[in-house]
């Protein structure tokens, strides 16, 4: 049962991701909820390439080195639009574009009894945010929880 | 402040005297002999006190804090001495909140890049971030002393404009003493530098600051360093000794922070466990078959955190349906479980294990120290054991910079 319209959809699709990212090294990552990789025409900021995409089960995977040297993974839905992001290294990726309209509910989130600088695990409405590690080596993951695609498991998400 | 330079050189005046003494005395050894040795100078005081209390914000748990004081450069007036500093074994540099200075420490002189722009970070903590100018300045505790070091200085009212890149970075912004729950942060971590390559590129670490901020890279010797790196000796390492804490908690607990390795008496290596980490200053832990590449142990993480799906976490209050108190454990009656650390330089524990305690008794028992406050990571960080405050109760343990050369061995390792 084809999750994507077809396979010679998603090669066209991936082949033009990749196009994309060849020809302009300037590829802003997309936001949670909104749909896959756009090309920002503004690229002061995040001057990001696509490093690879892939196809699993249920959804694609797109991973994308940014210049900070943190790996950023993004995670869309059959339906092209991205369900989670997922980041690992010396520090976060620009979490206002990633997040979108769901950022200030991470950024207001409140801190609970117990908490430290070293863990985030909110959910606020539809967002999870999760997130753990220490200086120069931070990792984390934000989901919405009502677009993730049936059959994925969330332990994959990252 | 007499320098170690001074004392040393005071030293050799001293023999050189007597040298000359001796051999002016000739063979008239009937008498008094010759004169005693001069006393070796007193050893530098490496030692500052710690206590793991409730803090400034009142809610702090499993958090170790100390004193430090800082002067302007070069003057041994223009002091402050700050409490509730915490010692941070998990990140890098001295950072102080800037509501708690005073005086001609408000006005501390801040860094400039080499095209005349003031230099400010965007310091980013897992649940936020902390924004604020990098000045310059004289930094003692205990009998130490590191001159003109950079330091950052956290909500300073002279630098103002968060970039976006920063706030971007999103999280709670963490620029007063209440939202920081510190007074400041003394990072000690394995490594002398917080960033470690931002001479050579922009991280959204460090900013250049005219009219406005941007991005910029950094000498390294402009960078905010572990100060222990700075002091003229006992500079390759730090040692926290804390006490044994009672498995239901604790109020007050103190104990020792201790500078340098194997450079006193003090802080001599024994038989310790060396376990090496690697470029990110992590170890490997083996817990319930898993074996688990990025894990830490961290001054500045409060609990024991790791995944565990057998062990029971705790409900939410019905009065607080969205306490966080559902990411800790919870389990009937305490465990006690086996875990074994490995370093990168494949060194292994013998027989450790930890205490996970039920955490919603704790909650209502008010202490600040529990050394068995345990909770969860996210499946999102697989892979990571978090061993925090915890592993510190009852033990000794050694942070070896990088580079550093000891008895016990070469670092960056945590050894205890």
């Amino acid at each position: 049962m084809p999750m994507f319209p077809s396979i010679d959809f998603k090669r066209a699709a991936l082949g033009a991701a990749v196009l994309i990212a060849a020809l302009l090294p300037h590829v802003a990552s997309a936001t949670l909820g909104q749909p896959e990789i756009t090309v920002q025409s503004d690229a002061a900021q995040t001057h990001a390439a696509i490093k690879s995409s892939e196809d699993r089960t249920a959804y694609r995977v797109h991973e994308i080195q940014l210049p900070s040297g943190t790996l950023m993974r993004e995670f869309v839905a059959p339906n092209g639009n991205v369900f989670a992001v997922a980041w690992q290294g010396p520090t976060r990726p620009d979490l206002r574009q990633a997040l979108g309209q769901y950022f200030d509910a991470f950024a207001s989130a409140p801190r609970g009894k117990f908490s430290d600088r070293r863990h985030v695990q909110i959910q606020q409405g539809d967002l999870v945010v999760q997130s753990g590690g220490h200086m120069r080596a931070l990792t984390g993951r934000a989901y919405l929880v009502s677009a993730i695609p049936s059959g994925v498991n969330i332990g994959d998400l990252h | 402040m007499v320098s170690m330079r001074a004392l040393k050189m005071g030293l050799c005046a001293a023999l050189c005297l007597s040298a000359i003494a001796c051999g002016g005395g000739g063979g008239s050894s009937s008498n008094n002999g010759p004169p005693p040795p001069p006393p070796p100078p007193p050893p530098t005081n490496n030692t500052a006190s710690v206590i793991v209390d409730a803090g400034p914000s009142n809610a702090s748990v499993n958090t170790l804090f100390t004193s430090v004081t800082i002067c302007v450069p070069g003057s041994t007036t223009s002091c402050q001495t700050i409490d509730h500093i915490q010692v941070d074994t998990g990140s890098y540099g001295l950072r102080i909140l800037a509501p708690v200075l005073t005086s001609a420490l408000t006005t501390l002189p801040i860094e400039k890049l080499a095209n005349g722009n003031s230099l400010a970070e965007c310091t980013q903590f897992v649940d936020g971030f902390s924004w604020g100018p990098i000045v310059t300045a004289d930094f003692q505790i205990a009998g130490e002393t590191a001159k003109s070091v950079p330091v950052q200085i956290i909500g300073d009212p002279r630098l103002t404009n968060i970039p976006s890149e920063c706030s971007g970075t999103g999280g709670t912004e963490e620029d007063t003493v209440s939202s920081f729950g510190a007074n400041g942060i003394l990072g000690i971590g394995p490594f002398e530098l917080d960033c470690g390559d931002c001479d050579t590129a922009t991280h959204g670490l460090y900013f250049a600051c005219a009219t406005s901020c941007t991005d910029t890279m950094v000498p390294a010797n402009q960078q905010v360093p572990n100060p222990v790196t700075h002091f003229a000796a006992d500079n390759n390492g730090a040692i926290v000794m804390l006490p044994s804490v009672a498995a239901g908690g604790a109020s007050n607990v103190t104990g020792s922070l201790i500078f340098g390795i194997d450079t006193q008496t003090d802080n001599a290596s024994g038989t310790e466990t060396v376990l090496t980490v690697d470029d990110n200053a992590q170890l490997i832990v083996d817990f319930n078959t898993q074996t688990l590449a990025m894990s830490f142990i961290d001054s500045g993480s409060n609990g024991i955190y790791f995944a565990d799906t057998n062990i029971s976490l705790c409900a939410a209050p019905p009065n607080d349906p969205t306490s966080q108190i559902v990411n800790f454990y919870c389990p009937a009656s305490t465990l006690t479980l086996p875990i074994t650390i490995q370093g990168v330089n494949g060194t292994m524990t013998n027989n450790l294990t930890f205490g996970v305690g039920n955490t919603e008794t704790m909650l209502n028992s008010n202490f600040d120290a529990y050394p068995q406050l345990a909770g969860t990571l996210p499946a999102g960080n697989a892979g990571s054991f978090d061993y925090g405050l915890p592993f510190f109760f009852g033990k000794r343990v050694a942070v070896a910079v990088q580079g550093a050369m000891t008895t016990a061995g070469t670092g960056p390792y945590i050894a205890f």
